[in-house]
């Protein structure tokens, strides 16, 4: 059993408890340990570097180091603290100035940052790492037909990370494909979802969350799964201020994709989360017997 | 003194940099300025100066603490008198309002907040001059 | 060394520390614009953001909302061809913004900013009632609705959390902060 650091994120908390429950139990059905960083803070989010990216790098860093006490490379679901905390080790490995800097406080609380943590995103771990062909093997309740938009967003794939392709990306195409669903062509697959315009610009993130739940419609798609909280808050929870905002009449649900994998993987529905949604996928997941 | 006291400014705000540059150099001072911190080290580098006044929010954060942060492993620059003079409380006061600032990095630091009084001003760089001229003779 | 630093520098040194190119590289072609999924809802385009601070107009360029309607997503930064990562430039006026006090005229990213660095320099964690409830006025009597029906389904589906979670080392997490923003006394 291969083991990583796993670090959640705030938002797994509660909001996306599902995505919680759903990472935890694919995870084990998998064969992947994931050991929660004991006692790690938030990433950061897209606003402490509005006020000073130096303690956004070492509020991340506080994380990382943790995790290199473990001697375990760290895997987090959510897009944003996947984008950060990468980014922050890019950073300090690239600027020592930096990385002592950041070190001098992390002392405070007995951390050191060394460099020799990689940071991943979930579904690249089971993607990349266990590998499709061992998910084929394991999947007993193939979701044939279901019809499923592979919602990309953005931190996962911008800013360019090295080594994916962020012009033509295929492995949430591939995951589904393996895992017996059709994956729609989905052209704004990686357009933002609004990230957290949806507090401060309103209206801004509601017309983006419309453009993708129309674009997902036009392509006949009967749920999204997404990678990341804060795009299923998004396209989820404010479906029906959408609706409202463009005389729309969506009823679009919109499921992590752990979920969608662990239904395939034979794991009850309610072990993942299922039923926490407001708008429920229950009517297309009956479909396919989940 | 004879020749001139040099003294160099660290500090992203042109306007501010304007203002204390025409006070210091009425009153005699050789006086030259950087706007960021990556650009200050290196002014400081070539050519350490007698004086320093050194910001604290310029360019991606507090970049003007782990600037003192580096003078001070530097022998060459660890003892440079240093006038840290921000307006970091104001900025980033509500986050924890009504407390005063002083991270006390180097041998010799001395902290004013924006705005500055000139006459304070040139108090304490005369102050801060006169003592590391003490200092060098002692030493 | 120049007497004065035109606005154009200023924003270059806010930059300087970034591995791609300042905005001086900028050919003023528009894919940064193009490509934005909030350009819509800018007052001035990504591309015309950055004719503006090369032609020094600095306080319209900080009285317009662009860089708070940015949604960090780097659709811009991926598409440049001069390599400019116009994402980070939207940061660094925002952080800019920030520091000068400018940001009063579109108060609520700076606002939200402010509340969220707060919150997790007091627990550790994000706490996201704490960081939307402030807000929920702003979105007009319709949207309160909306936004009370939304809240009243994810607490009977248990996806809000009540209070917010303070991690156990959260002294010594004050004290690495401190060490990286000397402000509120030692702790």
């Amino acid at each position: 059993m291969k083991a990583y650091s796993y670090f959640p994120g705030c938002s797994l908390e509660r909001m996306a408890a599902s995505y919680r429950l759903s990472a935890a139990e694919t995870a084990r059905a998998l064969g992947v340990e994931l050991r929660e960083l004991e006692d790690w803070n938030c990433c950061g989010a897209t606003a402490y570097f509005h006020i000073d990216e130096l303690l956004a790098a070492t509020l991340c860093a506080r994380n990382l180091a943790m995790a290199e006490q473990e001697g375990l490379d760290l895997v987090t679901p959510c897009s944003g603290c996947y984008k950060n905390m990468y980014f922050t080790r890019a950073h300090l490995r690239e600027d020592p100035d930096l990385a002592e800097h950041v070190n001098t406080a992390l002392a405070e609380d007995g951390l050191q940052f060394r460099g020799t943590v990689q940071v991943r995103h979930l579904i690249e771990v089971l993607v990349q790492d266990v590998g499709l062909p061992e998910i084929k093997k394991r999947v007993t309740h193939p979701l044939r037909g279901l019809r499923v938009a592979p919602y990309y967003g953005c931190q996962i794939l911008r800013p360019r990370k090295g080594r994916e392709d962020d012009e033509q990306p295929r492995f949430f195409e591939d995951l589904l494909t393996t895992i017996g669903a059709s994956p729609v062509d989905f052209p704004l697959r990686d357009r933002c979802c609004g990230g957290s315009l949806i507090v401060t610009h309103r209206q801004a993130a509601l017309s983006m969350a419309y453009a993708l739940l129309q674009d997902a419609i036009d392509h006949e798609a009967e749920v999204i799964a997404t990678v990341c909280p804060l795009c299923q808050v998004n396209l989820e929870c404010y479906q029906r201020h959408v609706n409202r905002t463009f005389g729309t009449n969506f009823g679009l649900p919109v499921l992590y994709f752990t979920q969608l994998l662990g239904l395939a993987l034979g794991i009850p529905s309610q072990r993942l989360g299922i039923g926490k949604e407001l708008i429920s996928p229950a009517p297309v997941l009956a479909r396919v017997g989940g | 003194m004879s020749e001139k006291a040099r003294v160099l400014i660290i500090d992203d705000d042109p306007d501010f940099v304007d203002g204390i540059r025409g006070v210091l150099e009425a009153a005699g001072y050789q006086v030259d300025a950087v706007y960021n911190p990556k650009a200050g080290f290196e002014a400081l580098k070539r050519r350490p100066p007698d004086l320093l006044l050194l910001d604290i929010l310029m360019g991606r954060g507090a970049e003007g603490v782990m600037l003192a942060r580096k003078m001070r492993k530097d022998p060459q620059l660890s003892q440079i008198p240093t006038l840290i003079i921000t307006g970091l409380r104001e900025q980033i006061a509500f986050l924890f309002p009504g407390q005063a600032v002083h991270p006390h990095i180097l041998a010799v630091d001395e902290l004013m907040e924006k705005p500055v009084d000139p006459q304070l001003l040139l108090d304490r760089v005369k102050a801060l001059l006169d003592a590391a001229a003490r200092r060098r003779v002692a030493g | 060394m120049a007497r004065t630093l035109t606005f154009e520098q200023e924003i270059a040194n806010l930059f300087y520390a970034m591995d791609s190119n300042p905005v001086q590289a900028c050919i003023q072609c528009g894919i940064c614009s193009g490509t934005c999924p909030a350009v819509a809802f800018m007052q001035h385009s990504p591309r015309a953001i950055i004719a503006m601070i090369r032609a020094g107009q600095k306080k319209a360029v900080l009285a317009s909302n662009t860089y708070w309607a940015c949604a960090s997503c780097y659709a811009c930064s991926v598409k440049c061809p001069q390599g400019i990562d116009v994402a980070a430039m939207m940061y660094g006026l925002k952080r800019y913004s920030l520091w000068r006090n400018h940001y009063r005229t579109v108060p609520l990213g700076a606002d939200f900013s402010r509340r969220f660095v707060r919150l997790i320099t007091k627990y550790g964690r994000s706490y996201e009632p704490g960081l939307a409830a402030p807000y929920v006025l702003r979105h007009g009597f319709r949207g309160l609705l909306d936004e009370i029906r939304t809240a009243l389904g994810l607490l009977r589906k248990g996806r809000l959390p009540l209070l917010p979670h303070r991690i156990k080392r959260a002294e010594s997490l004050r004290r690495v902060i401190w060490q990286i923003l000397p402000v509120g006394g030692r702790a």
